[in-house]
Order: structure tokens, then C-alpha cells, then sequence
């Protein structure tokens, strides 16, 4: 009963590099997760665990329906996406945070006209503006956000900050943090139930390797 | 032809053959323990007043999630999201007459909105019972076993598993906040999102405070009983551990005690439930199978003062494990074809065969060569030619 293949999604990219690095830590054989050339299912031998590289918000995907018991993703991607999981732990990495950004100078909250933001994070940025009981109007951008307020489309953008380099050598500035991000360990419902033994296993594994 | 001519609404399926079989079995299964323990089915309308489902402020369904429509006389509708709360109303009003308790069971469809392209059912099926009145612990305790019946009757790969609302709600009432942090606790423990509870009460000032870090991990074997009395002190908890702990040993003594889970970490997201909370997992499927709990409130809401609890099985949840385990049971193949150049003898013969326990198709094709075509295309391992004079011949494809 316990011994039930764990099948892991790693967010391909900067997490799936750093959760592979805390794999490693564990002793796990990741050799094949370092050779991985273009295939998106590899496995860890002898532990009888399957990893598999996907987008973020398809992690969370993955792991809702049960496909994927365990799964790694960044804070930003749940709170955009959303879903049915349990969040077990904070993997301490991928430290971020959302902030609301303006042109140097500006005061985003003056007057009281009603404020266009632009955004990556529609959802993030309506619950957040929600909750302040303030209406703004959203718009969804897809690429570099900064661009938004400098030609004059918002007043303000709602983005992921980490060293805010990009912000500063384009004349912005955070007027305002709205949540700080991590990397997350979720899990699906049932699996946590039905495979306890395992998953607590994997999980004080992780924690125990984790700053 | 307009593109929504070739299409079924997204959330919504046909189901062909085996599906169907597949869906049938496991309903069937299902309805037939209920059946046997007594119950009496009621059939509820598939539109209903949105009124029914809005404006009582503790178990509100979001508008958002109900599909909905206007009546002839302009009124708001809900095609049925949900069938508890009509079988509320129905005790209350056609019902109000019959005495307590009452067990009944549904086999009905429910509809909601979900995420676009989340790839959720917007139809769901379901099977459940409600039992309304009686005594309230040997009620929970009928149900429990009624809910693990109903799934070990479709797959013995279940877990049932138990948890009481009662204990978040009563942490909740010693404990002062503002609602929004309730709220978000609340959440956060449904989620098991121990790192937002980590740190949002990293330096616990109140019993309650210790009590919600450490909820979401009070799951488990029967073990963790033991382990929750270290936790949750007080005459109150004490009472309700003691209680559910005991309703589990009674349960391990009908149902194998390794099917049995415990997690006191159920919460409901709406103050719906009352008392003993619990689900059903099924392994093949992601989300719970199964979910029911006591809700004493409800009937009260619609005039009558009653207690109640029941659950649901996500019969096609269940079904489409099943499909996946093992497809070829539900596939059915016809034992005979049959096949005259007079409809009244074939019709006839397919009867006979019929009654001596088979399966038979009447051939409706034009010769008995393009008959032997087809039930060698469709794996119809017989076909019986009847003559003018009514005699049969029969070949074996």
C-alpha cells in the first residue's frame, strides 16, 4: 500500500534547477534529472519517484487532478491560479515578493479618478484592490510590464519585484508591497490521505534539507 | 450549421456504451444498500427558486457558480446546484406531515460553474442520503457506514475518513479576530497551508492560536486521537475527541479499520456543517469521492427544527475508475444476432432467446450475408437465420 509510485512536477526553470539541488541534498540519484535532455518524465531509481517538468500554473493543474501527487511551484502562480491542493511547506526559495510600482514621484492613491493597472497577475491585483475596497481597472499585459505607465497606458503595475533593477533603470519605483512569494510544496487532497506514510516522508526529507 | 450545432457545452459529456454501464453500476450498487437499509428515494425538480440557494447568510452558494435562468413570470431560477437544500425544503413543506425520523436517498444530477478550462465536470452525479431527526449519534454513525458500504460496493481501493467541524467552529468562538483573518485561517487550514499558519501565528499568545498551527496536521490513523488531546484541552474538546474517537472504534468493527482515516483538520468553508464532517477517497481520482457530514441547522432555515446528516458519492467519479481499472466488464456484446425475412418469426425467436437467459439483436439488415458482416464487426459470436417455415439455423462466427 505504501510503496504507491510518487510522481513530483517540478516548475521547469530557476525552481525545477533549485528543487533538484534539495533532491540532491536528500540523496536522491538525480543524475538523470541532470541529464534530462528534452524529456519532460524522469525518474529517480530506487525510490520508486517520477518527476515531471512543467509550467507553474500547469504544476498546479497537474497536481489538482491528482496526476501529479507532489508538486513545486511559486506563491505567485497559487495565488493567480488558485485550486484545490493542500500547501504543505515553504521551500525558503525563489523569495519575491508583489509589489505595486509607479513612476518615480508619483502617488498612485492621489485623487479620485479611477486608476488603471497593468498586469501579468489580473487576479492577484483584483483581490488586492478588492480588499482595499478600491475600483480599478485592469489590464492584462503579457510581456514587460514596466512599459505600461511609461507610455502612458496605467497609472501603475502590479508585478513580481525582486531586486528592482528593472523598475529603477526604468524610472519606477514600489510605492506599495502587496504580498511576499516563495516557492511551495503543494500536494493533491487524496494522495495526502491515501499515500500518507510516503508523502510525510518525502516532505520532512525536504524540510529537513531546506534553510 | 452553426459551430455549437457539433458541440456539448464545456463541463458537459455524452456518454456512450460502456460509460453508461459503467455509471449504472456503480449508481445501482449504491442505490440498492440504501434500498436495503430502508430508504425511500425522492426525485427533486432540476430548476429551482434561486431563492432557495441565495440569501441565508451561512451557507450561501456563490451566484457565481450557479447556472441560471428566468421563469414566465421574469423570476430568477438555479438549475439544481446542490441537492440537500431542496431536500430540505421538501421535509419542510410535503413532508412536514410525516413524522421523524426520515431516511431518504437521491440519484440526481447537480450543475455548477466552474473555472473556464479547468477541466471539471459542470454536471455532476450524485447519490446520497439524508437522515433527518433521530438520534444524532447513532444517525452519524449510520451514515458513516452506509458511505463506506456504498464505496466498497464499487471499489475496494477507499478510505473513509472523519473529521468534526465542531472543533474549528468552538476555536473559533473563544477566539477574537477580525473576520477577514477568520476567514483566511479558516481557509488556511482547509488547504493544510502550514506555512502561511506557521507564520502568521509564529508566537501563539492563545491556546486557540497553538490549536490552529497545529490542526492541519492532526491527520491520520486512530493515533491521532491521542495526539489531539495534547493539543486541544478543555472539557469541550475532551468531549468531542472522546466522541469521535469512539464512533471510530465502532466503525473499525464493521469496516476494515485500515479504510478508516481521521483528520481533524476538516473544516467546511461555510458554517454548513455542525458536527461530524467526512469524506471518501477513492484512489484513481484526485478529488474526494465521497462527501457528507452533520448539518443540524438547515432544516430550521426552511421551518422545520430538525437535525440532519448525509452524504454524497460523485457516482461518475467512481465510474470512471472503475472504467479505467477494468473497461472490457463493462462492454456489452450481444450473444446472438437474429435475422428472417419475416420481422414477426425474428422478433419472435430474439424472444425465446431472450428468455432462455440471452441476449439478442434483431437484425434489421437486408440479407442474412451482410447479418454475418456485421456481427463479425461487432463481435456477435452467433447468428440464427430463420426460415419461412420458422425453422432456425445457427452459425457460429
Amino acid at each position: 500500500m505504501e510503496n504507491k509510485k510518487i510522481r513530483i512536477a517540478l516548475t521547469k526553470g530557476r525552481i525545477e534547477d533549485k528543487a533538484v539541488g534539495i533532491l540532491e541534498k536528500i540523496g536522491f540519484d538525480v543524475t538523470d534529472l541532470r541529464n534530462k535532455g528534452r524529456r519532460l518524465i524522469l525518474n529517480i531509481p530506487n525510490e520508486n519517484i517520477e518527476v515531471v517538468l512543467a509550467k507553474a500554473a500547469d504544476v498546479i493543474t497537474y497536481v489538482e487532478h491528482g496526476v501529479c501527487d507532489l508538486g513545486v511551484v511559486g506563491e505567485d502562480t497559487i495565488m493567480e491560479h488558485g485550486g484545490k491542493f493542500c500547501e504543505i511547506a515553504d521551500l525558503n526559495f525563489g523569495k519575491c515578493k508583489f509589489a505595486l510600482a509607479v513612476k518615480k514621484g508619483t502617488d498612485f492613491f492621489a485623487g479620485y479618478g479611477v486608476k488603471t493597472v497593468a498586469t501579468k497577475y489580473p487576479n492577484v491585483t483584483r483581490s488586492y484592490f478588492e480588499k482595499q475596497g478600491i475600483d480599478v481597472d485592469i489590464v492584462k499585459i503579457e510581456g514587460s510590464v514596466e512599459l505600461a505607465p511609461l507610455v502612458g497606458l496605467a497609472d501603475g503595475i502590479v508585478d513580481i519585484v525582486e531586486t528592482g533593477t528593472t523598475l529603477k533603470e526604468n524610472g519606477l519605483e514600489v510605492q506599495k508591497d502587496v504580498a511576499p512569494i516563495s516557492a511551495r510544496l503543494i500536494v493533491n487532497t487524496v494522495s495526502l490521505k491515501l499515500k500518507q506514510k510516503r508523502i510525510l516522508e518525502i516532505v520532512d526529507l525536504i524540510k529537513g534539507v531546506i534553510e | 450549421m452553426k459551430k455549437t450545432d457539433l458541440l456539448t457545452p464545456e463541463g458537459t459529456r455524452d456518454l456512450l456504451f460502456e460509460e453508461c454501464a459503467a455509471k449504472r453500476t456503480v449508481s445501482e450498487r449504491i442505490t440498492r444498500i440504501f434500498e436495503d437499509f430502508g430508504y425511500s428515494e425522492v426525485i427533486t425538480p432540476g430548476l429551482e427558486f434561486f431563492d432557495v440557494f441565495s440569501g441565508r447568510t451561512w451557507h450561501q452558494f456563490p451566484q457565481e457558480s450557479m447556472y441560471k435562468l428566468v421563469d414566465g413570470k421574469n423570476r430568477l431560477m438555479v438549475i439544481r446546484p446542490d441537492n440537500t437544500l431542496p431536500i430540505a425544503r421538501l421535509a419542510a413543506t410535503r413532508l412536514s406531515g410525516e413524522e421523524l425520523p426520515l431516511k431518504l436517498f437521491y440519484n440526481q444530477n447537480i450543475f455548477m460553474v466552474n473555472p473556464k478550462d479547468s477541466g471539471r465536470d459542470d454536471e455532476i452525479s450524485q447519490c446520497g442520503i439524508e437522515i433527518l431527526g433521530g438520534k444524532s449519534d447513532a444517525a452519524d454513525f449510520e451514515a458513516l457506514v452506509l458511505a463506506a458500504k456504498a464505496l466498497s460496493a464499487c471499489d475496494e481501493d477507499y478510505r473513509i475518513e472523519i473529521g468534526d467541524s465542531g472543533i474549528f467552529t468552538e476555536l473559533m468562538a473563544d477566539y477574537e479576530c477580525d473576520p477577514e483573518l477568520a476567514v483566511n485561517t479558516r481557509g488556511w487550514i482547509e488547504t493544510k497551508n502550514i506555512p502561511q499558519l506557521e507564520a502568521r501565528f509564529a508566537d501563539p499568545k492563545t491556546p486557540e492560536e497553538e490549536a490552529f498551527k497545529a490542526l492541519p496536521r492532526l491527520f491520520g490513523g486512530f493515533e491521532v486521537f491521542e495526539k489531539a488531546r495534547g493539543i486541544l484541552r478543555g472539557e469541550f474538546f475532551k468531549e468531542r475527541i472522546d466522541k469521535l474517537e469512539k464512533l471510530c472504534q465502532e466503525l473499525s468493527e464493521i469496516v476494515p479499520k485500515d479504510k478508516i482515516c481521521v483528520d481533524l483538520g476538516l473544516v467546511n468553508k461555510k458554517d454548513y456543517y455542525t458536527g461530524i464532517i467526512f469524506r471518501g477517497y477513492v484512489e484513481g481520482y484526485g478529488q474526494p469521492a465521497l462527501s457528507g457530514g452533520r448539518y443540524d441547522r438547515l432544516l430550521g432555515e426552511f421551518g422545520r427544527n430538525a437535525a440532519a446528516v448525509g452524504f454524497a458519492v460523485n457516482v461518475e467519479a467512481v465510474a470512471r475508475v472503475l472504467l479505467k481499472k477494468d473497461k472490457s466488464s463493462f462492454v456489452k456484446t450481444p450473444d446472438v444476432i437474429v435475422w428472417s425475412e419475416n420481422p414477426t418469426s425474428a422478433l419472435k425467436h430474439c424472444a425465446k432467446l431472450i428468455s432462455e437467459g440471452l441476449t439478442a439483436v434483431n437484425s434489421v439488415l437486408e440479407c442474412p450475408k451482410c447479418t454475418k458482416k456485421y456481427a463479425k464487426e461487432h463481435n456477435i459470436k452467433r447468428v440464427d437465420i430463420v426460415d419461412k417455415d420458422g425453422k432456425v439455423s445457427n452459425e457460429e462466427v
